[in-house]
């Protein structure tokens, strides 16, 4: 337990400099972006008004209001994201390959730890899911600095109410910020079902070399194929089943990939992986 | 004791390690000599089983390989073990933080041995030094055996002597070693038993000094006679 804390400290430090340039990055656009949005709607709105000497009520009736979902939908806001996003989603195999090639053979340092090999495996999905949940916490508390930079450039009679739940908000952020804690366990335990389907697949490929491509795309389709199996019975046969009963089937099959997956990482990890 | 029994390895086709056999005793040097490509670093990662083997044992005092060995065997590969951005003081602490075994006055000790700076750069080091901290990483750790590839590969000769100096020092004393190397000249004074590999089988293994007195041939001339027979 020691040496998997002080793993996932080493693997979260190693990606550390570049997540920060990663929050700067999001930070500075997102804030300087609502600044921006909300002072060219009010440089608008004034203009329109002054040129068709509206009064504010009938500028809202011709125009509407300003909702926080537009700035939502802009560049300022979503490429940041889309930024972090794929980051993230390339770290998942340079976390691993990172420690192979180049100069870089650190993987022999890390395979000869006096400690299990599997808490390598864990110690960087929990790394990932430790970032992930960062910029996630990050742009919560953006949103309400965001808000509150929006307020102060527009007047409130001139906004429709929001709220990050809102029903737009819901459609769009809906998987990014789940609305229950049920909501939230679900979508990011598949997150993380996904990302440890991914890790063990990379070990077949570390381990077989390039039959080992193979073999990995074979495991991920055969890992996706048991994780819908529910899914397409719930569809296939409409009514049949009772909504819990395809939550339990779908919480069988989450949990049959993601053991399979650990104990087929460990058995790689143990008895199979070349460096 | 290491023991590797009858280990056999295949790359795709071809096989590297054709039932390969012999056995290292702690407090002697046992040397791995065979041209490039024979199937040297292969035993090696082997039994820190950093590579599968298709049949075959591996024993260290009589066990398999578990987690717990690594406190007791340690490998030096020819190639640097830690991050290139680390500082030599922060693999220290790196070491110091996983391993029971890490020996801070040994470390500092060595330190001093091979006149490195604690603050430089991994990536920042010349080749030679590189390879001194490598060592520096295994040497430091209490470890019953040590395994050494081709430490003196691509090294100047200062860095190279000053390796040498190590073999004869109380670092290495009491300790199991195996070495692999195809520049025997360096160590054959050092070394206490030579395994000669050719073609991924063990052709000969010897005493060296027993070789030395009862026949008066070095090793030198033990791989003349095997491998231009």
């Amino acid at each position: 337990m020691k040496n998997y804390l002080k793993l996932v400290n080493f693997e979260v430090s190693r990606f550390f400099k570049f997540y920060l340039i990663l929050i700067g990055l999001t930070t500075f656009s997102q804030l300087i972006g609502s600044i921006i949005i909300s002072q060219v709607y009010m440089k608008n709105a004034k203009q329109v008004m002054a040129e068709q000497q509206f009064s504010m009520k009938q500028y809202i009736e011709k125009y509407g209001t300003f909702s926080f979902y537009q700035f939502q939908q802009s560049e300022w806001f979503l490429l940041p994201i889309f930024l972090c996003i794929a980051m993230l989603m390339i770290y998942v195999f340079f976390i691993w390959y990172r420690d192979w090639f180049g100069k870089n053979t650190f993987i022999y340092r890390l395979l000869m730890l006096p400690t299990e090999r599997i808490t390598i495996y864990f110690a960087k999905l929990t790394a990932i899911m430790l970032l992930v949940l960062g910029l996630i916490a990050l742009q919560i508390v953006l949103i309400l600095i965001e808000k509150q930079i929006v307020n102060s450039i527009i007047p409130i009679d001139f906004q429709s109410s929001f709220s990050i739940y809102d029903k737009n908000s819901l459609e769009m952020w809906g998987w990014l910020y789940p609305n229950t804690f049920s909501d939230f366990i679900l979508i990011y335990g598949v997150g993380l079902l996904l990302v440890a389907v991914l890790f063990t697949a990379i070990l077949i490929e570390r381990s077989y070399g390039l039959k080992g491509i193979f073999g990995a795309i074979l495991y991920g389709l055969l890992s996706l194929g048991v994780f819908f199996v529910p899914i397409f019975l719930a569809n296939f046969y409409t009514n049949y089943f009772y909504p819990l009963e395809i939550f339990l089937l779908e919480l069988v099959a989450c949990i049959t990939v993601l053991g399979s997956a650990i104990w087929y990482a460990n058995h790689l990890l143990k008895h199979k992986i070349r460096v | 004791m290491i023991e590797v029994k009858n280990v056999k390895k295949n790359y795709g086709r071809k096989q590297v390690l054709k039932g390969l056999s012999f056995t290292a005793e702690k407090g002697e040097i046992t040397c791995l000599i065979g041209v490039n490509g024979v199937g040297k670093t292969t035993i090696m990662k082997a039994i820190m089983a950093l590579t599968p083997i298709n049949s075959g044992e591996i024993l260290i005092d009589g066990e398999k390989i578990r987690k717990e060995s690594f406190e007791k065997i340690t490998f030096i590969p020819d190639t640097i073990t830690m991050l290139p951005q680390m500082k030599i003081c922060e693999a220290f602490a790196f070491m110091a933080d996983f391993y029971k075994n890490w020996n801070f006055q040994r470390a500092e000790e060595l330190l001093q041995f091979f006149k490195l700076d604690p603050t430089e750069r991994i990536a920042n080091l010349s080749k030679g030094n590189t390879a001194k901290v490598n060592m520096l990483l295994g040497l430091a750790l209490d470890a019953d055996y040590l395994l050494m590839d081709e430490p003196f590969s691509g090294i100047d000769i200062f860095s190279r002597e000053q390796i040498t100096e190590v073999f004869t020092s109380h670092l290495i004393e009491e300790r199991g070693v195996i070495i692999t190397t195809h520049e025997i000249s360096d160590i054959e004074h050092l070394i206490d038993k030579a395994v000669l590999i050719d073609n991924g089988e063990v052709i000969k293994e010897f005493s060296v000094e027993e070789m030395r007195e009862n026949e008066g041939k070095s090793v030198v001339d033990i791989m003349w006679e095997v491998y231009q027979r």
